[in-house]
């Protein structure tokens, strides 16, 4: 099981994107973006799992990263 | 990873800044600006709305170098760390709406949620009514957050978008400094009261460098607190308190609780604690409090511009049509009916921005 941390454009888009990941696995978790990944102080999706399950995610999905240690390794990043 | 390293790897850059910006409140004071008013965003673009001549309210108006330091503070440290993004795009016409509505109930109260700290540092318990009117604000606007409200996505901007609102900031600093009867400028009352250009330009520079780092945010604190139970933005919040508290004690020799005869503030409960229901209710839709917003536009995004832009232009109504309150109490203009204005409006927003399927 790997760590996955999401960041997305909009509150909406995480909450969309939490249901999506509620369906198919459990403990995917909303919180307030780490400060290291994104400057907004939006929303962020938490969840562990064995792939990153980028084709659950709303389509506002800022990025993607691999919780590793302390740090994060970027998967995805979208303009 | 310890306990304590993570607590304190997670709240150290927070908390320092808000002991900074508590003590910068405090030693602003202390040079000139007025008492418990340190720093006020929300008043801050009042004056500045005066200097411009958008309002006539003689003892309100000077551009003041804290707003502009804080946005270059935050542009700088931005572009240094390469977080620098011209973004925009996100419902521009209703933040500018949200951004008046903000205003209006703001200068209701007598300050923004960052005077509302610093005025409950200075014992004036006033603020703490409005402290539970902002804390009720935001409550409610977090139910339409939790129901699927969205201003929908910003997206990525020019250059030139992104600059433009800090460049207009330094030509009116420089226009200021190089010829100053240009604009309105008060000889008398809280416009006139002045920490040095200089010093006050150069302490909102860094306040505003660390608020970029920190992503300190008065209404975020309060909605991640409620609906996260994370607690890192409104230990910033309580920071600000403690420092204003002790800077007080320390330069005063004493502070004086009560609710009569506080400094530029009324203390007229139900309208401080309406006026701040419209500041937190507000700041939640728009994702942060007047600070964030002019750290976000030093960042490049061009929403939190408009959205000043709205702050600016809800000052001049509120001055244009008596509904901003002074220390003998609220406004001689239809007050009730702004706030009803607002509440409705910030309803109606609330409820037609839940995104379809989502009701």
């Amino acid at each position: 099981m790997n760590g996955y941390v999401a960041t997305f454009y909009t509150h909406l888009s995480a909450i969309t994107s939490k249901r999506a990941l509620d369906k198919v696995i459990s403990g995917a978790a909303l919180a307030p973006v780490p400060r290291k990944l994104s400057s907004s102080c939006g929303t962020c999706l938490i969840y562990e799992a064995n792939e990153p399950l980028l084709n659950l995610l709303d389509e506002d999905v800022e990025g993607v990263y691999l919780v590793n240690g302390d740090g994060y390794i970027k998967l995805l990043e979208r303009e | 990873m310890g306990r304590m390293k993570k607590i304190f790897r997670d709240y150290w850059l927070i908390v320092l800044t808000g002991l900074v910006i508590g003590a910068a409140a405090v030693a602003l004071t202390a040079l000139g600006n007025p008492k418990n008013m340190g720093f006020c965003i929300a008043c801050f673009l009042r004056d500045g709305a005066g200097a411009l001549g958008l309002h006539s309210a003689a003892v309100v108006q000077y551009v003041r170098p804290e707003i502009i330091g804080l946005v270059l503070g935050s542009m700088i440290i931005a572009m240094i760390k390469r977080e620098w993004r011209p973004m925009g795009g996100s419902s521009p016409m209703t933040r500018f709406i949200l951004g008046v509505i903000v205003m209006v109930g703001a200068l209701i109260f007598l300050g923004c949620p960052l005077r509302m700290v610093i005025r409950i540092g200075g014992g004036d318990l006033n603020a703490l009514v409005g402290l539970a009117g902002f804390v009720v604000g935001i409550l409610i606007g977090v139910l339409p957050l939790k129901k699927g409200f969205t201003l929908k996505r910003a997206y990525r901007q020019s250059r030139v978008e992104g600059l433009i609102f800090p460049i207009i900031l330094v030509i009116m600093c420089l226009a200021w400094l190089i010829k100053p009867d240009l604009f309105n400028s008060s000889t008398e009352g809280p416009g006139s009261m002045r920490a040095n250009y200089f010093i006050a330009l150069g302490i909102a520079i860094i306040v505003g460098a660390l608020c970029q780092r920190s992503r300190l945010c008065m209404a975020g604190g309060v909605r991640d607190a409620v609906m996260f139970k994370d607690f890192r933005l409104i230990s910033g919040f309580i920071a600000i308190i403690v420092a204003v508290l002790l800077g007080n004690l320390i330069v005063s020799g004493g502070v004086a609780f009560g609710f009569a005869e506080q400094p530029i503030a009324h203390s007229d409960g139900l309208f401080n604690f309406l006026g701040m229901v419209m500041v937190g209710w507000g700041s939640v839709l728009l994702g942060g409090c007047p600070l964030r917003q002019l750290i976000l536009a030093g960042e490049g995004n061009s929403d939190s511009a408009i959205t000043v832009a709205g702050f600016v232009t809800g000052a001049a109504i509120s001055h244009n049509f008596g509904l901003a309150s002074s220390g003998t109490g609220i406004g001689a203009g239809p007050v009730v009916a702004a706030v009803i204005v607002g509440v409705v409006a910030l309803g109606l927003i609330s409820i037609f921005n839940i995104a379809k399927g989502e009701q």
